[in-house]
């Protein structure tokens, strides 16, 4: 593990100005922070969908109980692999500040 | 999520049991009706299920392979009609037969655990499949 990439592109080159680095860390399309972010949503719909089928077999809306039970282990299972990606990062952060210099 | 489809198939196969049970339901609640509003006794109901592509992109493998289930219709059963004696019957014609709706409350019954078995079935695969998501973000603890 020589470098980890936590924005999802390779490490700048140190004679390159801060700021410049900055700018271009904004600018990657499709960097670990976007895809993680648009993980973030699909859980976040995951769970609203959940959220709209439970309301609708509670008002007896034409909604049935096996659609709930799925919504809801559909959220609870891409919420779960949410966390497990939270702690690896978390992980790998805390690695790197243990590391001596 | 590549789980969501078997999920969907799971789904669909809840719904279908789902279907055919409010249908042996409706059947065996009607073993004595003889009026209906299209007229004559009540006519016993069957569920006809057929299979849809579970993959709605074209690049998928197992397009043709893997299938969801699907309510096609409700058939009625017009055959066996019974005609009992009973003159004593508002519904009795001239000679005083009474047409009986064509159930078989045994046949129904046998159906009914067949469906009940059949949706077991699919909420243990239902469960099998989410132990194995379950198990893969254990991986690596």
């Amino acid at each position: 593990m020589s470098d980890i990439v936590i924005g999802g592109k390779a490490a700048a080159p140190l004679s390159l100005p801060t700021g410049r680095t900055a700018e271009a860390k904004k600018a990657a399309p499709g960097g670990f922070g976007t895809i993680l972010q648009g993980m973030i949503k699909d859980v976040h719909n995951l769970q609203t969908e959940a959220n709209q089928a439970i309301a609708k077999v509670q008002t007896d809306e034409s909604g049935s109980l096996h659609e709930v039970m799925i919504a809801m282990e559909k959220a609870d299972i891409s919420f779960r692999t949410m966390m497990q990606v939270r702690n690896k990062l978390l992980e790998a952060y805390q690695e790197v500040m243990r590391m001596q210099v | 999520m590549d789980f969501s489809l078997p999920f969907k198939i799971c789904s669909s196969g809840l719904a279908a049991q789902r279907a055919k049970m409010d249908v042996i339901t409706s059947n065996l609640a009607n073993v004595g009706t003889t009026r209906t509003p299209e007229g004559g006794p009540y006519k016993r109901k069957e569920v006809v299920l057929g299979s849809q592509s579970a993959v709605d992109d074209f690049d998928g493998r197992l397009q043709d392979a893997l299938q969801t289930v699907e309510v096609k219709g409700i058939v009625e059963d017009k055959n066996g009609i019974k005609l009992i004696y009973d003159p004593a019957h508002p519904d009795a014609d001239e000679k005083g037969y009474v047409a009986m709706p064509n159930i078989n409350v045994v046949n129904e019954m046998a159906e009914m655990i067949n469906v009940n078995r059949s949706y077991e079935a699919c909420a243990t695969a239902f469960d099998a499949t989410k132990n194995m998501a379950l198990k893969t973000l254990d991986i690596g603890k």
